[in-house]
C-alpha cells in the first residue's frame, strides 16, 4: 500500500511537471549566441538638470554605443562613401565642422546651415536650428537622405550593412539578433551621439572647486551672467528656446528658422539658442556661420542687432552695452568653456 | 488500484484545466477582418491609368494613395492587441488593403479607428513595422508622420509637371490632421457585425478619395495643387477626407 501511494505521488508530480512545462511559452529561438550586453548609464554631471529620458525605449549598452560609433564614422552611410556623419561633425571641433560656415555634402554641394557641435544632446528637447527634429533617434534620417549631405536612401544603407562582415555580429551583441533594420540603426546612433557629454572644461573645474578663474575670466563670467545668461543658460549654456537675436535675414537662403516648422509668423527669424560650450572651437558662428570670429559675434550684440524686427527678442531691443575691455574679458571667459577632455577622448574617437 | 487511477485522472485533469484560460463562454473569440476598397465616387481606383474628375470638373489621375489606420476599437472599446496595431493601407500594395485581428465573440454595433498615427508615436523616436521610415511616410526635416498621402497629376495643376501632391500630416495643436472615424453598418446592409467563435466577420470599407477636394471646404486643384507640410491647408484637406469612409458590406464566414 505504501509503495502504491508513493507511486501515485510520483506520477502526479511527473504529470503536473509535463503540463506546467506545456503551459510555458516556448523560448523564441535566437541566433544561438547568448545576449549578454553590458548596460551603461548616461553620465549626468553633478548639479545638472535631469535630462528627459531619451533612452526609455533604447536601453543603453556598451555594445550599442560601440555600434553607434562605428556607424557615425562609416562612409557607407552616404551614397559615395565620402560623407560619414564625422565628415561634418569632427571631434576636434567639438563635433562641428571646423572652420566652415557651410559643410560639404555629396557631389560638391553645401549644407544650408552651419553644422552645430554635438554634445549634451540628451538635454536638448528639439534638434536642428529650427527645432524641426523632435527626437534624437530620428535625426539621422535627415542627413542620410538629404541630397546636399549624404544623399543616400535608408534602404541602401541597410543593404550595405547587411552585406558587411562585422555589422550583423555587432547588431547581435547590441540588440540580441543579427537583424538589421532602420530602427536599430537609428537607436545605435542615438546611443553614441546622446552620450557625448561635455562637462570638463575649465569652467566646470572652477565650479567643482578644482581650479580658479583668472581676474579677466572672472570679470567675463560676471558680465556673462549679467548680459547673456538668460538665453545661454548655465550649465548647458542654452535654455533650449527659439529666439530672434536680431540678425538680418540671409537673403540668399531666406531662412526664417522656427517659422518653417510652426507656421507661425511670430516665430519668424527665431533660431534655437545654441550652447556656448566649446564655442571657441565651433566657429564660424550663427545658423548660417556669418561671423567668423567670436569677437564679431559679440560685436553683433553691441552694435549689429537690427532693432526694428517685430520678432526681435525683447531682451535685445536696446542692444547690449559692452565696452572693449568687457568684450575681451567675455572672450577670456568663453575660452574657459572649451572641453579638451571631450574633444580628445578616445572613447568618442574613430 | 481503481481508486488510485481515478484520483490520478482527476488530478491530471485539474492540471490540464489550470493551463487553460477560465472556461467562461464570453472569452471565446473570432476574427475581424477589415478590407479597404479605395474608390473614386464608388468606382474602383485604378492607379496611374484611371482618369477621374472632381466636382469642379478638374481632371486627375492618381499614382499613390496611402493612409495610416490605427487604434481600431469596436463598441468604443479596444478589442485586442492586433486591433491596436498600426496599419499602412497602400493602394499600390494589395496585401495592405486587408488586415485582421481577434475579437471577443459578440454582436458589435460600431467600428472606429484613428486615421493617422497618434501623437505619442510621432514624438517617441525610431519606430518599426508599418511605422518604419522606409515606408516613405515620415518627414525627416520636421519630425512626424504623413498620415495620408495622395499623389498624381492634373492638367489644372500649376506646379511642375502638373503634379498633384498632398502629404497630409501634423499631429499637434489646431492644425492636427488626426481624425477619429466612427462607422456603423448602414441599414441597407442587413448583416450585423457578428463575431462568432472561430469565425470571421469581414467588414468592407470604401474610401472615396474624391472627398479630398470637397465637403467641409471647396479645394480646387487649380488653387491647391500641393500640400506638403503641416498647416491650415493640410488641416482643411483632412476635414474633407474625414468623410471618405463608409461600410459597404459585411460578410460572415
Ligand atoms: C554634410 C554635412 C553633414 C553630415 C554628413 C551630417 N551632418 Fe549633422 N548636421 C549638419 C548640419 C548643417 C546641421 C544643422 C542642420 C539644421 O539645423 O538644419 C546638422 C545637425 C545635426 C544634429 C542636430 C544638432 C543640434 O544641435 O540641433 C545632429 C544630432 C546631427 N547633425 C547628427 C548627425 C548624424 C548622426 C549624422 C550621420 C548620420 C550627421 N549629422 C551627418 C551637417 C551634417
Ligand atoms: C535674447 C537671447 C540671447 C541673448 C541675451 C544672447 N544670445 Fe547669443 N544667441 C542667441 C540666439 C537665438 C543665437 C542663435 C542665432 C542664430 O543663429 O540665428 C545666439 C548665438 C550666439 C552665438 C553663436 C554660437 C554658435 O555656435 O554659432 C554666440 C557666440 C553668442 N550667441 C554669444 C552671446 C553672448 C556673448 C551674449 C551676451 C553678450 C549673448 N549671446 C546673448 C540668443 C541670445
Amino acid at each position: 500500500m505504501k509503495l502504491r501511494i508513493i507511486l501515485f505521488f510520483l506520477i502526479t508530480i511527473l504529470c503536473s511537471a509535463i503540463f506546467i512545462s506545456a503551459c510555458k511559452n516556448n523560448d523564441v529561438p535566437g541566433d544561438n549566441v547568448p545576449y549578454n550586453p553590458t548596460y551603461i548609464n548616461l553620465e549626468v554631471p553633478a548639479g545638472w538638470p535631469t535630462p528627459p529620458d531619451i533612452y526609455v525605449n533604447n536601453k543603453l549598452t556598451e555594445e550599442g554605443f560601440q555600434l553607434g560609433k562605428k556607424l557615425f564614422y562609416d562612409g557607407r552611410l552616404s551614397k559615395d562613401g565620402n560623407f560619414p556623419c564625422a565628415s561634418c561633425h569632427q571631434q576636434f571641433a567639438a563635433f562641428a565642422t571646423y572652420d566652415h560656415d557651410f559643410s560639404h555634402g555629396f557631389n560638391n554641394t553645401f549644407t544650408t546651415r552651419n553644422a552645430p557641435g554635438l554634445f549634451n544632446l540628451a538635454w536638448m528637447t528639439k534638434l536642428h536650428w529650427d527645432g524641426g527634429i523632435n527626437h534624437i533617434e530620428v535625426q539621422p534620417l535627415a542627413p542620410i537622405t538629404a541630397q546636399n549631405e549624404m544623399a543616400e536612401t535608408v534602404e541602401n544603407v541597410l543593404n550595405k550593412l547587411k552585406a558587411d562582415g562585422d555589422y550583423p555580429r555587432m547588431f547581435q551583441s547590441a540588440f540580441g539578433t543579427t537583424e538589421i533594420n532602420s530602427q536599430k540603426l537609428l537607436k545605435a546612433l542615438a546611443q553614441f551621439m546622446g552620450t557625448i557629454v561635455s562637462s570638463n572644461a575649465k569652467y566646470d573645474k572652477v565650479k567643482r572647486g578644482e581650479a580658479s578663474f583668472t581676474a579677466p575670466e572672472q570679470n567675463g563670467y560676471n558680465l556673462f551672467k549679467a548680459k547673456c545668461e538668460t538665453c545661454h543658460k548655465e550649465p548647458l549654456f542654452t535654455d533650449n528656446s527659439f529666439r530672434n537675436n536680431g540678425m538680418a535675414v540671409n537673403t540668399f537662403l531666406n531662412d526664417y528658422g522656427r517659422m518653417r516648422i510652426s507656421n507661425d509668423k511670430n516665430d519668424s527669424l527665431k533660431f534655437k539658442v545654441p550652447s556656448l560650450r566649446n564655442v571657441i572651437l565651433t566657429f564660424p558662428y550663427m545658423h548660417d556661420g556669418r561671423f567668423y570670429s567670436i569677437g564679431q559675434a559679440i560685436d553683433h550684440y553691441r552694435t549689429g542687432i537690427i532693432t526694428t524686427q517685430p520678432t526681435l527678442d525683447p531682451l535685445l531691443i536696446n542692444r547690449i552695452a559692452i565696452t572693449n575691455t568687457e568684450k575681451n574679458d567675455l572672450i577670456y571667459f568663453l575660452q574657459t568653456l572649451t572641453d579638451t577632455t571631450m574633444t580628445r577622448s578616445p572613447r568618442f574617437a574613430q | 488500484m481503481n481508486r488510485t487511477l481515478l484520483i490520478l485522472l482527476f488530478s491530471t485533469g485539474l492540471f490540464l484545466l489550470s493551463c487553460q484560460k477560465s472556461p467562461d463562454e464570453d472569452l471565446r473569440t473570432g476574427t475581424v477582418k477589415i478590407t479597404f476598397k479605395n474608390t473614386v465616387k464608388g468606382n474602383p481606383l485604378v492607379l496611374n491609368t484611371g482618369v477621374y474628375s472632381n466636382s469642379f470638373g478638374e481632371q486627375y489621375n492618381v499614382a499613390k494613395f496611402k493612409y495610416y489606420i490605427s487604434n481600431v476599437v469596436m463598441n468604443g472599446t479596444q478589442i485586442s492587441a492586433g486591433s491596436s496595431e498600426y496599419y499602412l493601407v497602400d493602394e499600390g500594395n494589395a496585401a495592405s488593403l486587408s488586415f485582421s485581428f481577434t475579437a471577443k465573440s459578440q454582436i458589435y454595433s460600431s467600428l472606429s479607428f484613428l486615421l493617422g498615427v497618434d501623437s505619442a508615436r510621432n514624438v517617441s523616436g525610431a519606430q518599426t513595422g508599418a511605422l518604419d521610415p522606409l515606408n516613405d511616410m515620415f518627414w525627416t526635416w520636421n519630425s512626424g508622420y504623413i498620415m495620408a498621402k495622395l499623389e498624381g497629376t492634373s492638367p489644372q495643376s500649376t506646379v511642375v509637371n502638373n503634379k498633384v501632391e498632398y502629404h497630409i500630416g501634423g499631429f499637434a495643436g489646431t492644425n492636427s490632421v488626426l481624425k477619429n472615424i466612427n462607422l456603423t453598418v448602414p441599414s441597407s446592409i442587413n448583416v450585423p457585425l457578428n463575431v462568432d467563435p472561430d469565425k470571421t466577420c469581414e467588414i468592407f470599407i470604401e474610401a472615396d478619395l474624391d472627398t479630398w477636394w470637397q465637403g467641409a471646404y471647396d479645394l480646387k486643384i487649380a488653387v491647391n495643387p500641393a500640400a506638403t507640410h503641416p498647416g491650415a491647408l493640410a488641416k482643411n484637406i483632412s476635414d474633407n477626407y474625414s468623410n471618405m469612409f463608409k461600410i459597404t458590406d459585411v460578410k460572415l464566414y
